[in-house]
Protein backbone atom coordinates (compact mmCIF):
# COMPACT_ATOMS: atom_id res chain seq x y z
CA UNK A 1 0.00 0.00 0.00
CA UNK A 2 1.25 3.26 -1.07
CA UNK A 3 -0.50 6.00 0.28
CA UNK A 4 1.32 8.84 -2.17
CA UNK A 5 0.57 7.19 -4.79
CA UNK A 6 -3.09 7.13 -4.01
CA UNK A 7 -2.99 10.80 -3.87
CA UNK A 8 -0.87 11.50 -6.69
CA UNK A 9 -2.31 14.80 -8.64
CA UNK A 10 -5.08 15.14 -5.61
CA UNK A 11 -5.17 17.63 -2.78
CA UNK A 12 -4.40 15.91 0.25
CA UNK A 13 -6.91 16.96 1.91
CA UNK A 14 -9.41 15.92 -0.03
CA UNK A 15 -8.51 11.98 0.25
CA UNK A 16 -8.73 9.74 -2.12
CA UNK A 17 -11.67 9.22 -4.09
CA UNK A 18 -14.52 7.05 -1.89
CA UNK A 19 -17.75 5.82 -3.24
CA UNK A 20 -19.62 4.27 -0.56
CA UNK A 21 -19.68 0.39 -1.07
CA UNK A 22 -21.18 -2.06 0.60
CA UNK A 23 -17.73 -3.39 1.77
CA UNK A 24 -18.92 -5.68 4.85
CA UNK A 25 -21.24 -6.78 3.30
CA UNK A 26 -18.89 -8.48 0.58
CA UNK A 27 -16.01 -9.74 2.87
CA UNK A 28 -18.92 -11.14 4.78
CA UNK A 29 -20.43 -13.20 2.15
CA UNK A 30 -17.82 -13.33 -0.64
CA UNK A 31 -19.99 -11.73 -3.09
CA UNK A 32 -19.37 -9.49 -5.91
CA UNK A 33 -20.04 -6.27 -5.75
CA UNK A 34 -22.02 -4.67 -8.70
CA UNK A 35 -21.23 -1.26 -9.59
CA UNK A 36 -21.23 1.93 -12.22
CA UNK A 37 -18.49 3.58 -10.06
CA UNK A 38 -15.60 3.50 -12.40
CA UNK A 39 -14.26 6.22 -10.66
CA UNK A 40 -13.81 5.00 -7.44
CA UNK A 41 -10.16 4.78 -6.16
CA UNK A 42 -9.36 1.03 -4.69
CA UNK A 43 -8.32 0.73 -1.05
CA UNK A 44 -6.31 -1.50 0.85
CA UNK A 45 -10.34 -2.09 2.83
CA UNK A 46 -11.38 -3.78 -1.00
CA UNK A 47 -8.16 -6.44 -1.21
CA UNK A 48 -9.43 -9.64 -1.76
CA UNK A 49 -13.32 -8.48 -2.69
CA UNK A 50 -14.94 -9.42 -6.13
CA UNK A 51 -15.93 -6.49 -8.15
CA UNK A 52 -18.41 -6.32 -11.58
CA UNK A 53 -17.67 -3.01 -12.73
CA UNK A 54 -19.36 -1.58 -15.36
CA UNK A 55 -17.99 -1.20 -19.08
CA UNK A 56 -20.48 0.92 -20.94
CA UNK A 57 -22.24 -2.38 -21.74
CA UNK A 58 -21.89 -5.37 -19.63
CA UNK A 59 -20.30 -6.00 -16.23
CA UNK A 60 -16.37 -7.10 -16.35
CA UNK A 61 -16.01 -9.46 -13.22
CA UNK A 62 -12.35 -9.54 -11.55
CA UNK A 63 -10.89 -9.60 -8.02
CA UNK A 64 -9.17 -7.01 -6.62
CA UNK A 65 -4.93 -7.90 -5.73
CA UNK A 66 -2.82 -5.76 -3.40
CA UNK A 67 -0.72 -4.60 -6.17
CA UNK A 68 -4.11 -2.72 -7.72
CA UNK A 69 -4.60 -0.65 -4.35
CA UNK A 70 -4.10 3.00 -5.34
CA UNK A 71 -5.79 2.58 -8.99
CA UNK A 72 -9.31 3.16 -10.05
CA UNK A 73 -11.76 0.22 -10.26
CA UNK A 74 -12.67 1.82 -14.30
CA UNK A 75 -8.44 0.46 -14.99
CA UNK A 76 -9.68 -2.91 -15.05
CA UNK A 77 -12.75 -2.53 -17.14
CA UNK A 78 -11.73 -2.04 -20.82
CA UNK A 79 -14.46 0.31 -22.22
CA UNK A 80 -13.58 -0.45 -25.71
CA UNK A 81 -13.15 -3.53 -28.20
CA UNK A 82 -10.44 -3.51 -30.64
CA UNK A 83 -11.39 -3.45 -34.40
CA UNK A 84 -10.87 -6.80 -35.96
CA UNK A 85 -12.03 -7.10 -39.43
CA UNK A 86 -14.17 -9.59 -40.90
CA UNK A 87 -14.46 -10.77 -44.95
CA UNK A 88 -18.26 -10.84 -45.04
CA UNK A 89 -20.90 -9.16 -43.89
CA UNK A 90 -23.05 -12.22 -43.15
CA UNK A 91 -20.83 -13.33 -40.46
CA UNK B 1 40.87 14.04 -26.93
CA UNK B 2 38.53 11.76 -24.80
CA UNK B 3 38.02 10.93 -21.03
CA UNK B 4 36.48 8.02 -19.73
CA UNK B 5 33.84 8.24 -16.69
CA UNK B 6 32.24 4.89 -15.90
CA UNK B 7 32.69 3.65 -19.15
CA UNK B 8 31.28 6.27 -21.22
CA UNK B 9 33.20 8.24 -23.55
CA UNK B 10 33.53 11.94 -23.38
CA UNK B 11 34.77 14.46 -25.43
CA UNK B 12 36.97 16.94 -23.85
CA UNK B 13 35.32 20.43 -25.61
CA UNK B 14 31.90 18.71 -23.93
CA UNK B 15 30.07 20.56 -21.20
CA UNK B 16 29.80 18.79 -18.19
CA UNK B 17 26.57 19.20 -17.27
CA UNK B 18 25.35 18.69 -20.68
CA UNK B 19 27.49 15.91 -21.25
CA UNK B 20 26.69 13.71 -18.14
CA UNK B 21 23.36 14.52 -18.83
CA UNK B 22 23.36 12.69 -22.59
CA UNK B 23 25.34 9.57 -21.78
CA UNK B 24 23.44 8.34 -18.72
CA UNK B 25 20.19 7.20 -18.78
CA UNK B 26 17.49 8.16 -16.02
CA UNK B 27 19.87 11.47 -15.08
CA UNK B 28 18.10 14.61 -14.81
CA UNK B 29 18.87 17.96 -15.44
CA UNK B 30 17.96 18.42 -11.42
CA UNK B 31 20.66 15.68 -11.09
CA UNK B 32 23.77 16.94 -12.89
CA UNK B 33 22.93 20.56 -11.38
CA UNK B 34 23.02 18.85 -7.82
CA UNK B 35 25.79 16.94 -8.48
CA UNK B 36 28.05 19.84 -10.14
CA UNK B 37 27.02 21.97 -7.31
CA UNK B 38 28.14 19.58 -4.55
CA UNK B 39 31.30 19.35 -6.20
CA UNK B 40 32.09 22.78 -6.96
CA UNK B 41 31.44 23.12 -10.88
CA UNK B 42 30.82 26.39 -12.22
CA UNK B 43 27.98 25.86 -14.97
CA UNK B 44 30.29 26.34 -17.94
CA UNK B 45 32.97 23.90 -17.28
CA UNK B 46 34.17 21.56 -19.81
CA UNK B 47 35.57 17.99 -19.51
CA UNK B 48 38.67 18.71 -20.61
CA UNK B 49 39.15 20.93 -17.30
CA UNK B 50 38.36 18.50 -14.78
CA UNK B 51 41.10 17.12 -12.71
CA UNK B 52 41.49 13.21 -11.65
CA UNK B 53 40.14 13.96 -8.34
CA UNK B 54 36.83 16.15 -9.80
CA UNK B 55 36.33 12.49 -11.80
CA UNK B 56 36.75 10.58 -8.91
CA UNK B 57 33.99 12.68 -7.50
CA UNK B 58 31.65 12.56 -10.31
CA UNK B 59 32.06 8.70 -10.24
CA UNK B 60 31.14 8.47 -6.54
CA UNK B 61 28.67 10.56 -6.90
CA UNK B 62 26.59 9.03 -9.49
CA UNK B 63 26.90 5.41 -8.27
CA UNK B 64 24.57 6.34 -5.30
CA UNK B 65 22.07 7.23 -7.74
CA UNK B 66 19.96 4.83 -9.92
CA UNK B 67 21.09 5.44 -13.43
CA UNK B 68 21.17 3.58 -16.81
CA UNK B 69 20.59 -0.48 -16.31
CA UNK B 70 18.80 -0.56 -13.17
CA UNK B 71 16.63 2.74 -14.11
CA UNK B 72 15.43 0.65 -17.09
CA UNK B 73 14.66 -2.61 -14.88
CA UNK B 74 12.74 -0.57 -12.40
CA UNK B 75 10.66 0.76 -15.65
CA UNK B 76 10.43 -2.16 -17.17
CA UNK B 77 9.05 -4.00 -14.03
CA UNK B 78 6.70 -0.80 -13.47
CA UNK B 79 5.11 -1.64 -16.56
CA UNK B 80 5.17 -5.30 -16.15
CA UNK B 81 3.61 -4.78 -12.86
CA UNK B 82 0.75 -3.10 -14.66
CA UNK B 83 0.47 -5.36 -17.09
CA UNK B 84 -0.02 -8.37 -14.67
CA UNK B 85 -2.58 -7.15 -12.39
CA UNK B 86 -4.32 -6.22 -15.96
CA UNK B 87 -4.86 -2.77 -15.82
CA UNK B 88 -6.11 -0.44 -18.86
CA UNK B 89 -2.35 0.91 -19.05
CA UNK B 90 -0.70 -2.29 -19.04
CA UNK B 91 -2.84 -2.97 -22.09
CA UNK B 92 -1.98 -0.06 -23.66
CA UNK B 93 1.69 -0.85 -23.43
CA UNK B 94 1.11 -4.20 -24.68
CA UNK B 95 -0.71 -2.91 -27.58
CA UNK B 96 2.42 -0.46 -28.24
CA UNK B 97 -0.45 2.10 -28.12
CA UNK B 98 -0.48 5.87 -26.36
CA UNK B 99 -0.91 5.05 -22.44
CA UNK B 100 -2.45 8.60 -21.44
CA UNK B 101 -4.92 9.03 -23.53
CA UNK B 102 -3.72 10.44 -26.31
CA UNK B 103 -5.14 10.28 -29.94
CA UNK B 104 -3.83 7.35 -32.23
CA UNK B 105 -6.17 8.19 -35.47
CA UNK B 106 -2.93 9.51 -36.61
CA UNK B 107 0.45 10.31 -34.88
CA UNK B 108 1.04 8.15 -31.78
CA UNK B 109 4.45 7.22 -33.59
CA UNK B 110 7.00 7.52 -30.06
CA UNK B 111 4.32 4.95 -28.49
CA UNK B 112 4.41 2.92 -31.53
CA UNK B 113 8.18 2.80 -31.27
CA UNK B 114 8.20 2.50 -27.57
CA UNK B 115 5.28 0.75 -25.60
CA UNK B 116 5.67 -2.79 -25.45
CA UNK B 117 5.96 -4.98 -22.30
CA UNK B 118 10.05 -5.35 -22.38
CA UNK B 119 10.80 -1.71 -23.04
CA UNK B 120 13.62 -0.76 -24.52
CA UNK B 121 15.34 2.37 -25.79
CA UNK B 122 15.48 5.72 -24.69
CA UNK B 123 12.59 8.34 -25.46
CA UNK B 124 13.81 10.32 -27.94
CA UNK B 125 17.60 9.79 -28.97
CA UNK B 126 17.31 8.79 -32.95
CA UNK B 127 19.92 7.05 -33.19
CA UNK B 128 18.71 4.00 -30.68
CA UNK B 129 15.64 4.19 -32.97
CA UNK B 130 17.75 3.14 -35.96
CA UNK B 131 20.05 0.49 -33.44
CA UNK B 132 17.84 -1.07 -31.85
CA UNK B 133 14.08 0.04 -32.43
CA UNK B 134 13.60 -0.75 -35.86
CA UNK B 135 15.31 -3.98 -36.44
CA UNK B 136 14.44 -5.40 -33.01
CA UNK B 137 10.61 -4.74 -33.60
CA UNK B 138 11.13 -6.59 -36.99
CA UNK B 139 12.06 -9.31 -35.00
CA UNK B 140 9.73 -9.39 -32.42
CA UNK B 141 6.45 -8.70 -33.82
CA UNK B 142 4.40 -9.02 -36.68
CA UNK B 143 4.30 -6.35 -39.74
CA UNK B 144 0.72 -6.00 -41.61
CA UNK B 145 -2.41 -5.08 -41.15
CA UNK B 146 -3.54 -7.24 -38.69
CA UNK B 147 -0.05 -6.86 -36.79
CA UNK B 148 -1.31 -5.06 -33.54
CA UNK B 149 -3.91 -7.17 -33.07
CA UNK B 150 -1.78 -11.06 -33.47
CA UNK B 151 0.64 -9.38 -31.39
CA UNK B 152 -1.56 -8.60 -28.48
CA UNK B 153 -2.80 -11.94 -28.74
CA UNK B 154 0.50 -13.65 -28.53
CA UNK B 155 1.10 -11.41 -25.85
CA UNK B 156 -1.87 -12.76 -23.70
CA UNK B 157 -1.51 -16.33 -24.76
Amino acid sequence: MRITQILSGRSVWKGPHIVPLPIGHALKTGSPIRTNARSCTILPQFVGIKFQVHNGKEYVAFEVTEDMVGSKLGEFAPTRKRFSYTQTKNK
Amino acid sequence: MVTTIMGKPFRAKELVTIGLKSKFYGLSEHDVSKVCSKLGFYPKMRIHQLTEQQILGITKELSDLTIGADKKAIIRSNIALKRTIGSYAGMRHALGLPVRGQRTKTNAKTARRLNRIERRGYATSTNQYNAIGLQESFHHSEQGVFAGFKNFMRILI
